[in-house]
């Protein structure tokens, strides 16, 4: 990989899994995928064929269409972009720097892989919009005056991926860009946490890609202590789509509140996995039925720190994928993760196989996540098991066994010892997932308390 | 399962009393120097009670926060 001309690696870039080519598909009319199917979008000309030359706009005009459609950051969070460009430190010495975040570390999203594998251009353009709009004065650095060995030359773009197919592709798309100066790619280590803002910051400025234990903003002090834009890979891609268009063309589709397209990554109990461009509002099972979904045991939306909707929540009205529908029943868009749990799985023993793997990524950088995780794990085996002992009366209304209660109990008593301690979301986003899980899997759960089990395997829904 | 309090911070004065977590190391001085402010997690990390710190205890969060081995303890404007 160090051969690979121009590209910065950081640390022992080791991929964790391989990952099957996703299948691309849509609901209703693609944009960000326009195109993919009769067309080589990863060839400049083609790009600039499908969806026209990239317009430039000043701060001012790209603020104005930014608010008028709310865009909100794909990465998970869904922070406003708006906001984020306003809270950038300015000042004489403040130079921002745009960092594209392609760093994909969950195993159920593959949605930035997708389109920077199969629209690079798009994720570029967005993110030299934004960079030219931060630098009104970009002719004053042509791309001839900048230095190769320098990030920080104003108007750069810095694209950071953890998977090296993904750093070989968008290193090919950049070389086929006449504004390809612009660009730095940078390969950081393949781990859940590189995706964090503050450790890929602190990767890109040559330090461990761990989150710092004080709390930096990255607007402040982020690359190089200047104020950096960083956002996720389709939320640049959607910027892109957004200047082209305009706010009246971008609103034409999803809800008044939140207009446009999102990228979801589908896996589990489906027929046709793979990466889905839906509107905002398209009810969750329109997408089930585009993806060939079994009927669901659960559904986990929003990667391994959403949440779960119970087969309850899924049979009690229509679910809109958007974060205020995803709101109303208290799970979050995230990344865009959707995960079918089949009827012939055990729920619970999925749930015990991702908190294994939730409490691997950590960082062990702090205690509490270090030691809580691996804890609540065993706490989850011993639940999925009935618990270590005998198990409370079988078939009993009314409260389980001592034994069961005390299981649950401790994983109670763990979680509150985890949540919300520790340097970055890790913990908390965990603890988050398998809370919502264990109260949608209740009926589960007291099968393997009363039983010692469901009778039914573990079939991977989950991808790990 | 519930996820509750954040045992992060506390206000104190005019600051906040704040862990780096990526530095506490678990020595427990902290607990022993403000037992009814900090407990101690399964693991021995400081669990801060942000009700039973008030501004009378700045004196002892400081010596506290001096006391703290791995310079984890902070007390931040």
């Amino acid at each position: 990989m160090t051969a690979m001309l121009g590209l910065n690696q950081h640390g022992g870039g080791r991929p964790l899994r391989s990952r099957p080519p996703a299948g691309l598909g849509w609901v209703g009319q693609p944009r960000l995928l326009r195109g993919i199917a009769s067309r080589d979008l990863t060839s400049y000309a083609e790009h600039l064929g499908e969806h026209g030359p990239r317009p430039t706009l000043t701060r001012e005009a790209l603020l104005a269409q930014l608010d008028a459609v709310a865009l909100a950051g794909r990465g998970g969070a869904g922070f406003s972009l708006a906001a984020k460009i306003r809270s950038l430190r300015s000042g004489p010495d403040a130079r921002p720097v745009v960092v594209v975040n392609g760093c994909e570390g969950e195993p159920a999203s593959a949605k930035d892989a997708a389109l920077l594998t199969r629209v690079p251009h798009l994720v570029l353009d967005g993110a030299l919009a934004a960079a030219a709009a931060l630098y009104p004065d970009a002719a004053v650095y042509p791309d001839a005056a900048l230095d190769a060995g320098r990030a920080l030359d104003p108007g750069r773009v810095l694209i950071a991926v953890s998977s090296p197919s993904v750093a070989a592709a968008v290193q090919r798309a950049v070389a086929a860009r006449p504004d390809s100066p612009r660009f730095q790619t940078h390969l950081l280590p393949e781990r859940y946490i590189t995706g964090e803002a503050r450790a890929l910051i602190s990767a890109l400025n040559g330090g461990a890609a761990t989150p710092p234990g004080r709390r930096v903003l990255p607007s402040e002090s982020g690359v190089g202590g200047q104020p950096t834009l960083l956002s996720n890979a389709e939320t640049f891609a959607q910027l892109a789509y957004l200047t082209r268009v305009g706010p009246a063309g971008f609103a034409e589709v999803g809800t008044r509140r939140e207009p446009g397209t999102t990228l979801l990554t589908v896996s589990g109990a489906v027929a046709r996995p793979g990466v889905m461009e839906v509107a905002l509002g398209t009810p969750l099972s329109a997408v089930a039925e585009a993806v060939g979904a079994e009927p669901a045991r659960a559904v986990v939306i929003g990667g391994y720190h959403g949440g779960w909707l119970s087969e309850q929540t899924l049979r009690s009205g229509p679910v809109p994928i958007s974060r205020a529908g995803l709101g109303a029943v208290g799970a979050t868009l995230g990344a865009g993760a959707v995960m079918f749990l089949g009827v012939d799985t055990c729920a619970l023993g999925e749930l015990t196989r991702v908190a294994q793997w939730l409490a691997d990524q950590s960082a062990k950088n702090c205690g509490p996540c270090a030691f809580g995780l691996p804890a609540l794990v065993q706490d989850l085996l011993a639940l999925n098991g009935g618990s270590a002992g005998p198990a409370g009366p079988a078939g009993a209304a009314g409260p389980v066994g001592p034994v069961g209660s005390a299981g649950l109990a401790a994983l109670d008593r763990h979680a509150r010892m985890v949540a919300g301690r520790g340097a970055c979301s890790h913990p908390d986003g965990a603890v988050r997932f398998l809370s919502s899980g264990l109260a949608a899997l209740a009926d589960e759960v007291r099968d393997h308390q009363a039983h010692g089990g469901c009778g039914r395997p573990v079939q991977g829904d989950l991808p790990l | 399962m519930r996820t509750a309090t954040s045992h992060e911070a506390a206000a104190v004065g005019a600051g906040s009393l704040r862990i780096d977590w990526t530095r506490c190391d678990g020595h427990g001085h902290c607990a022993a120097l403000l037992p009814r402010a900090i407990t101690l997690d399964d693991w021995g990390y400081p669990m801060i009670d942000a009700a039973a710190v008030g501004d009378e205890h700045l004196s002892d969060v400081k010596r506290a926060v001096s006391a703290c081995p791995s310079l984890a303890l902070r007390l931040e404007r």
